[in-house]
């Protein structure tokens, strides 16, 4: 039941981004829950003796009060990660395939804005912001400071699909910008060639960090339905071309199939995750995919 | 094939819609935005080609539609050979009029109707119909040879006037009960006296086509009797002012010629004039006296004109000698001024002969007014119950009462025999005087000259079931009628003297007077001419117990009413010329002289181009019928093409419907 408030199509329509990462995150934790795989709290892992210089404020004073001695407090998972989101706002971000269905854009708005929630409201980690088209357009940078999440999610708010994708300037600044290692989220629609996009965030990784490329598409992108010959027009560089549905339901399904594959492919073989993301699919797939990382970094 | 408003194929244009839709726009569909086009080819070639075929049939769809639109209002036609000849009613008309007996005319006509009787296939319905005054349908449509040609046959010359709007309105009716074609075929001398005023009276309708037969020629030189001028009633045959006879010759197409003409009086020539009468023009002729014995005497006029039309040589009329009737005139006392002015007008009168009786009211106890042709009661409403019962049963047996309200009638309510009560009585002293402003010229009694009339005093009388012959300017009823039983009463608002009104002194006192008195004395009734068809009033009421039968004897002889229609008819329609002697409902006897409309003595054709655009051109008669099954007609099909306009329509709103809603779909 609680799966019903990470589908989509109900996310859409909630106006507030900072109910709708409440609404999705909180659904989601719900449902860890009752998951053996996946927790996430601060779990008592042993006690340790006292050695001058540990913070007090981990001792166990109620051990101390029994036994007169002092005991530190031990749990899993005490250690903060530091997450950057990367958002591709260009263009052909703004697509979609029908009015009840939300863009690749408010998808993955919507999918930045959980993670910020998860991370900053449950795991207290660092959050931050890069918002880039064709260049970097915002900036905020990682934080655990009151108000993060606000920031955050203004961010959010703000980025509206303009100007076309090119990774090359923008990741010069990345890497200027990401001098901690951390977790680095990336949500595209990744339109260009996937040796160029892996060459390209490559050096991210070289810093050590756990890079992970979220492939948002509608699935309209993925098996278009053109019912007659149709005039398609580029929303980045306003091309246009005439196409015919035959081409559609042949070369162009074959051609977007090898390139996902390509892109999985390469990603992985750079190290890093990649995962596509279709604007129909529930949002836990982000979030699943997010505590699994932090869970392996531990 | 052809169209019958090809103005409408301008619309035409209108084609160049769907084609720039089609044709010129098909390139501009609505573009669809996409993400990248990273994984595109171009498919221009196939694509347009498979749009054209696809829009295609929308296309022709359209163009059919608008092509359709605009043929449906052209109107087209497919010309096809007309009806067949036996669904053509062929309609024979035989023109009887009195013109008609001028030389063979009659005889030529029957004998063309004949032969086309002859001519027409076995098979084709005909119908015959002879043209008098008015139309008279002597057989229904039907096949039958021989009743055919016996209604044909028994057709005979009459002496009414023709009409040929007359025949035109008859042909519209019956092309309103046949439903079919009809070939109408005119057998006539085709005179131009027959066309109507308005020419739009002769409108056939289109499905008549209209064949002309000609009899007679060019025009006949014709000398006849136009009119007479004669006293109906003679009481002195020494009255130089009464006692003559003029008579007006007329001559058309004749040369300048001198003619004799003479003056029969119950068949005997009693006088004899040469006249020289110019070419083509009119002379006039006087007998005087005119010395005929006492009762109903048989005059004629007639011409020694030796031309082709001997029928139209005479003019009959009809005399009375009698003596001079006498008038009851019944007045106050004291007035002397009324039955003045009134025998004086009397005398003067023309036309008839009458000796005024003048008496005070007071002493008309003993009067038996039925000794009297009329009677006038001026300003007399007082009147002896016994003068005044006897004079009610005066006027219900049919006689006249003149009344003339005067001054007196503002103190007594009721106006005796006339029943109705005055009203406030209307003095125009005051505001100086007041005029006539509407006056009936149809009636008898009524002339001209009574707008100059100044009206100082009106009774206000009671004008319900009274004909109203004259109005004042402010409405009030000045000369009313009012008929009781078989009279008549005319009751003058004003009064006879020249203190209430100035008619005694006006010039038009004389002929009022005059057409009073022939009018309420019955006078115009009982002799004098008509002309035929002119009709005759019998009775005033019908079916009225106490009135008797009435009695017409035709020219031949004959009583022209059967017992049933003596007891009730009202009137009787003088057809034939001659002298008819008629015994009326109130025990008149009448002698009435009847003669044919002298405009049919102009024996002068319709002009051709008159009778081409009436007939579109007369075709020759010999070859009438085989033209008939040769001619096509034009029949309108666009009734069937908005058919075809709605068969389109469904159809392009089906394959619209599934093209633009794909379309929609994919926007």
């Amino acid at each position: 039941m609680l799966q019903r408030f990470l589908d989509p199509g109900v996310l859409a329509s909630i106006s507030s981004l900072d109910l709708l990462a409440k609404t999705v995150v909180d659904g989601f934790v719900a449902g860890l829950h009752r998951s053996p795989d996946f927790g996430f709290s601060q779990e008592f892992a042993e006690y340790r003796a006292y050695t001058p210089g540990d913070d007090l404020r981990h001792v166990d004073w109620n051990l101390f009060a029994r036994t007169e001695r002092a005991y530190l407090k031990r749990y899993r998972g005490d250690t903060n990660s530091q997450l950057t989101i990367l958002l591709d706002a260009s263009k052909s971000m703004d697509y979609t395939a029908g009015p009840a269905r939300p863009s690749k854009m408010d998808y993955a708005r919507f999918a930045a804005a959980s993670l910020c929630y998860l991370a900053i409201h449950n795991q207290r980690d660092a959050a931050g912001l890069i918002v880039f088209d064709d260049e970097v357009r915002n900036y905020i940078r990682p934080s655990t400071r009151q108000g993060q999440l606000h920031r955050l999610l203004a961010g959010l708010e703000q980025a509206e699909p303009r100007a076309r994708t090119d990774f090359t300037k923008p990741l010069l600044h990345f890497q200027n910008l990401l001098h901690r290692r951390g977790i680095v989220i990336m949500f595209s629609d990744f339109y260009e060639d996937p040796a160029s996009i892996v060459r390209t965030i490559e050096p991210l990784r070289y810093h050590g960090n756990e890079v992970v490329l979220f492939h948002v598409l509608d699935p309209k992108e993925i098996r278009p339905e053109l019912h007659g010959p149709a005039i398609l027009v580029d929303l980045e560089t306003d091309q246009r071309l005439e196409v015919i549905p035959e081409y559609t339901r042949t070369e162009y399904s074959k051609k977007i199939d090898d390139h996902i594959e390509q892109l999985r492919s390469r990603t992985r073989g750079a190290g890093m995750d990649y995962h596509l993301l279709v604007t129909d699919q529930p949002l836990d797939t982000t979030l699943r995919e997010y505590l699994a990382i932090r869970q392996g970094g531990r | 094939m052809g169209f019958f408003n090809p103005w409408f194929l301008l619309g035409l244009a209108a084609l160049a819609l769907p084609v720039y839709i089609h044709l010129l726009r098909r390139h501009l569909t609505t573009p669809l935005p996409f993400s990248s086009l990273m994984f595109f080819e171009r498919g221009i070639q196939s694509s347009t080609r498979h749009q054209r075929l696809r829009y295609l049939l929308l296309f022709s769809l359209r163009a059919a539609l608008l092509l359709l639109l605009v043929l449906a209002f052209a109107n087209p036609f497919i010309r096809r050979a007309s009806v067949g000849v036996n669904d053509k009613l062929l309609l024979l008309v035989v023109d009887d009029s009195f013109s008609m007996k001028a030389g063979s005319r009659f005889a030529d006509a029957k004998q063309a109707a004949l032969q086309v009787l002859a001519s027409r296939p076995r098979s084709q319905p005909a119908e015959v119909m002879a043209l008098g005054g008015r139309l008279a349908i002597l057989t229904q449509p039907i096949q039958d040879e021989a009743a055919l040609r016996s209604a044909v046959g028994s057709i005979q010359p009459g002496d009414a006037r023709a009409n040929l709007g007359e025949l035109a309105h008859g042909v519209r009716a019956l092309v309103e009960s046949v439903h079919s074609p009809v070939e109408l075929h005119l057998f006539s001398d085709m005179q131009k006296t027959a066309v109507p005023a308005n020419f739009n009276d002769m409108a056939l309708p289109a499905s008549v086509s209209v064949v002309l037969h000609p009899v007679g020629g060019a025009a006949t030189p014709n000398w006849t009797v136009e009119s007479v001028h004669f006293p109906a009633q003679l009481a002195d045959p020494k009255d130089p002012k009464k006692s003559r006879v003029q008579a007006v010759i007329a001559s058309y197409g004749t040369p300048a010629a001198s003619r004799t003409v003479s003056l029969e009086v119950n068949n005997k020539t009693i006088a004899t004039r040469n006249v020289n009468l110019p070419p083509d023009g009119r002379a006039t002729v006087e007998f005087a006296p005119l010395d005929v014995p006492y009762g109903l005497n048989h005059c004629a006029i007639r011409i020694d004109s030796a031309d082709g039309f001997p029928a139209d040589d005479v003019s009959l009329f009809a005399v009375k000698r009698s003596d001079p009737e006498r008038v009851l005139f019944v007045h106050q006392a004291g007035d002397t001024r009324s039955p003045l002015y009134f025998g004086a007008a009397l005398g003067a009168a023309t036309q008839a002969s009458f000796i005024l009786q003048a008496i005070d009211s007071e002493k008309s106890t003993d009067i038996d007014p039925s000794k009297y042709a009329f009677v006038v009661l001026s300003d007399a409403v007082a009147l002896p119950s016994i003068f005044e019962n006897a004079l009610l049963r005066y006027v219900r047996s049919g006689g006249g009462v003149l009344i003339a309200a005067g001054t007196s009638a503002a103190h007594h309510a009721r106006i005796p025999i006339y029943g109705g009560y005055s009203s406030d009585a209307r003095s125009y002293t005051h505001n100086g005087y007041s005029t006539v402003g509407d006056t009936d010229l149809t009636h008898a009694v009524m002339n001209g000259g009574w707008a100059d009339i100044k009206v100082y005093y009106v009774a206000g009388v009671d004008a319900s079931h009274a004909r109203v012959i004259a109005r004042l300017t402010d409405g009030t009823p000045l000369l009313l009628e009012k008929q009781i039983d078989e009279g008549h009463v005319l009751l003058f608002a004003s009064g006879l003297d020249d203190l209430t009104n100035d008619l005694p002194v006006r010039p038009a006192f004389v002929p009022f007077v005059d057409r009073a008195a022939r009018y309420l004395s019955g006078s115009d009734d009982v002799s004098g001419s008509r002309l035929v068809d002119s009709v005759v009033s019998l009775r005033t009421q019908a079916g009225n117990p106490s009135s008797t039968g009435v009695e017409i004897i035709d020219p031949d002889g004959h009583r022209a009413l059967s017992l049933t229609e003596a007891a009730t008819a009202q009137s009787f329609q003088l057809t034939r010329a001659g002298f008819y002697r008629i015994r009326f409902a109130n025990g008149k006897d009448a002698l009435l002289g009847v003669n044919p409309d002298r405009r049919e003595s102009n024996l002068e054709p319709i002009a051709p181009d008159l009778l081409a655009l009436w007939g579109k051109g007369s075709a020759p008669p010999a070859t009438s019928s085989a033209s008939v099954q040769e001619k096509n007609s034009a029949h309108s099909i666009w009734w069937y093409v908005m058919l075809l306009v709605l068969v389109a329509a469904v159809a392009e709103s089906i394959v619209a419907s599934r093209y633009l809603g794909t379309q929609r779909e994919e926007a």
